[in-house]
């Protein structure tokens, strides 16, 4: 009892179901080609009258956008860094042994990775103050955005760590490697594929920061592109076609990146983060 | 070579090597002995060499080694999270105002930050619309989670590419996807109310906010949107880890599709859905930008949660004391819901 057109037709649905799920997105590209004048047309039209790119050009000079999204990638850059160097090793140590200390270390990063950033952002507003660190807003921001990213990351790399062999690190070892040899010249290059699809993830997790950029920076010319789009946006907005301008030059990077990696990030994703 | 075979099985992996090794070291009188304590020759230099190089060594290439890498991580989140939150507990019992903000000794205050928490005109209102919120954005998100998960497990061409597809909700900036949802629901030319009036399901706009009464439901969609495909992820991880055959058993056996969902998949499922539920919990009572995004907690404080509620107190209102308060009462919450985490993917953790 094969019926050939049942696949083709969960292939509809299924489309369906994602151009539903997208249309978001689509009406944000679309917006930002409409004009000033259009967006406000009843009913909304759903394809432009006459597309019109020139607000992107006027968004990304009136809106200073290159200093906005130069800082964000500062702060994403830095919050990778500090996550990739200490992060990994952490992973690898928590899949390289099993005994209490690794049990209690694990519930440890598990108890971090759920902390709300609206919680510590407060106590960490109120300690960086006290130590000075507000003079360097965006090492500060850079600090706290990686203790907020690196638990996600230890859990995800973790995964990639268990599925290189022992066999492997111990022939090294046999084979005259140090300790420390066998990690860099073995274990690290056979993780290596897992460790960048997430690194590549905390990047764009950290180029999005909000609360605490908006908490710490108060000098405009050293915030992240999200504050900076926060401060056209708001309940009484109207200014709708530059904000869906911005929005586009902003999170059109991270969605070339996501569709050219996404196969990775799912499997990277769907092998640790259950775990 | 006979040294590195002494190594290697001294080496041993598995259950309790890390501590028996290092109990072995430490304990052992011997080794201690011959270690550390210099019995002829005293203190030399070359002797404080020899230790010196052996403690490199070690880093190199023993149990030091491991305890390097882990510990640098490990003082790094102790100092960026772990005492801040043992800071934010201790703030929650003192004076903090703009002139005690930067010193190190503060008056106590025993628990009258609490007390004025709860006394608040808007405290009752903030935990009823945390209440909502965070219920309705789980249910929303687990049940359309649950469903798509559902659907793209049939076999058909391209399901896990256009699967794939769904995940980019969770990649994208939170406050971009609030700017989105933001116009997409304005009230006067927001595109939602426009389609639904042409199908005919409400006759006149739902100002979603402004209008008091729903100005919460404006951020609970944008939130089921933005945390669904996640659910729909981790759900279809599960569901691709239960055996054909138990389904095809049922079906010999003649049970409708209804009844292998409510038997077999339920069942089976169990842990992956207690995990999704409490990451749900744990990302709602995260979700932070979407406030500031859609509705800034207006109109008076009926879209206020919180979490929002604790970083206006902070930074609008600069009463740090009572920001701490509000968010260790809401930690009380999360510590709450990773229990239920950790004890639902415990077994998976170590596996």
């Amino acid at each position: 009892m094969t019926r050939p057109y049942v696949p083709w037709l969960l292939l509809a649905v299924a489309l369906a179901l994602a151009a539903v799920y997208l249309f978001p997105l689509y009406w944000m590209y679309i917006t930002s080609l409409k004009s000033g004048s259009e967006i406000f047309a009843n009913p909304p039209t759903f394809w432009p009258r006459e597309a019109d790119p020139s607000v992107y050009g006027a968004v990304w000079s009136r809106r200073t956008m290159s200093t906005f999204l130069w800082n964000s990638t500062l702060i994403a850059a830095g919050v990778t860094a500090i996550t990739v160097i200490f992060g990994t090793g952490c992973a690898y140590v928590l899949a390289r042994y099993r005994n209490v200390w690794v049990d209690v270390g694990l519930f440890a990063i598990l108890m971090l990775q759920v902390l709300p950033a609206s919680v510590m952002v407060t106590p960490l507003f109120v300690a960086f103050n006290q130590f000075g660190l507000l003079n360097y807003p965006r090492t500060a921001v850079v600090l706290a955005a990686a203790a907020k990213a690196m638990p996600f990351f230890v859990v995800l790399v973790r995964a990639t760590f268990m599925t290189v062999p022992r066999e492997l690190e111990e022939a090294a070892l046999v084979d005259g490697n140090s300790r420390m040899g066998a990690f860099f010249s073995i274990v690290l290059p056979l993780a290596r594929n897992g460790i960048l699809v997430c690194a590549i993830l905390t990047f764009m997790s950290s180029f999005g920061e909000y609360i605490y950029s908006k908490s710490i920076i108060q000098d405009p010319s050293l915030q992240p592109a999200s504050v900076g789009l926060s401060g056209f946006l708001g309940p009484n907005s109207t200014d709708w076609n530059s904000i869906m301008a911005y929005s586009a030059i902003y999170v059109t990077p991270i969605l070339a990146v996501f569709v050219l990696l996404q196969r990775r990030i799912v499997s990277g994703l769907t092998s640790g983060a259950l775990k | 070579m006979k040294h590195h075979r002494i190594r290697v099985s001294e080496f041993g992996w598995g259950e309790g090597a890390f501590s028996s090794s290092l109990k072995r070291r430490l304990l052992h009188p011997k080794c201690f002995a011959i270690r550390l304590l210099p019995q002829r020759e005293g203190w030399s230099a070359a002797r404080l060499g020899g230790l010196m190089q052996r403690f490199l060594s070690g880093l190199r290439d023993g149990v030091g080694f491991d305890i390097l890498l882990i510990s640098i991580a490990m003082l790094f989140l102790i100092a960026m999270a772990g005492l801040p939150l043992v800071y934010n507990v201790l703030m929650s019992f003192q004076q903090v105002d703009m002139f005690t903000l930067g010193s190190f000794i503060r008056p106590f205050a025993g628990i009258q930050n609490y007390i004025d928490v709860v006394r608040q005109p808007e405290f009752w209102l903030v935990t009823r619309n945390t209440a909502v919120f965070v219920f309705f954005s789980m249910a929303g998100q687990f049940v359309l989670g649950f469903a798509l998960a559902l659907f793209f497990a049939q076999k058909f061409p391209g399901a896990a590419t256009i699967r794939g597809l769904f995940l980019v909700s969770w990649v994208m900036p939170g406050l971009v996807v609030g700017a989105i949802w933001s116009w997409i629901l304005a009230g006067d030319f927001g595109v939602l109310n426009a389609i639904l009036k042409s199908l005919g399901i409400i006759q006149s706009n739902i100002f979603w906010k402004s209008d008091p009464s729903v100005s919460i439901w404006a951020v609970i969609i944008a939130n089921i949107w933005l945390g669904l495909a996640f659910n729909m992820l981790l759900l279809s991880v599960g569901l691709a880890g239960i055996s054909r055959d138990l389904y095809e058993a049922a079906e010999l056996d003649g049970a409708n599709a209804f009844q292998r969902f409510w038997t077999i998949t339920l069942p089976m499922m169990r842990s992956t859905i207690g995990a999704v539920l409490s990451l749900g919990l744990i990302g709602t009572l995260q979700q932070f930008d979407l406030f500031p995004a859609i509705t800034e907690g207006g109109p008076a404080n009926t879209s206020t949660v919180a979490q929002y509620w604790s970083w206006q107190m902070s930074f609008q209102l600069y009463d740090f004391a009572k920001g701490a308060t509000i968010s260790v009462m809401m930690l009380v919450l999360v510590l709450f819901a990773s229990i239920i985490y950790v004890r639902s993917t415990r077994h998976e953790v170590r596996g």
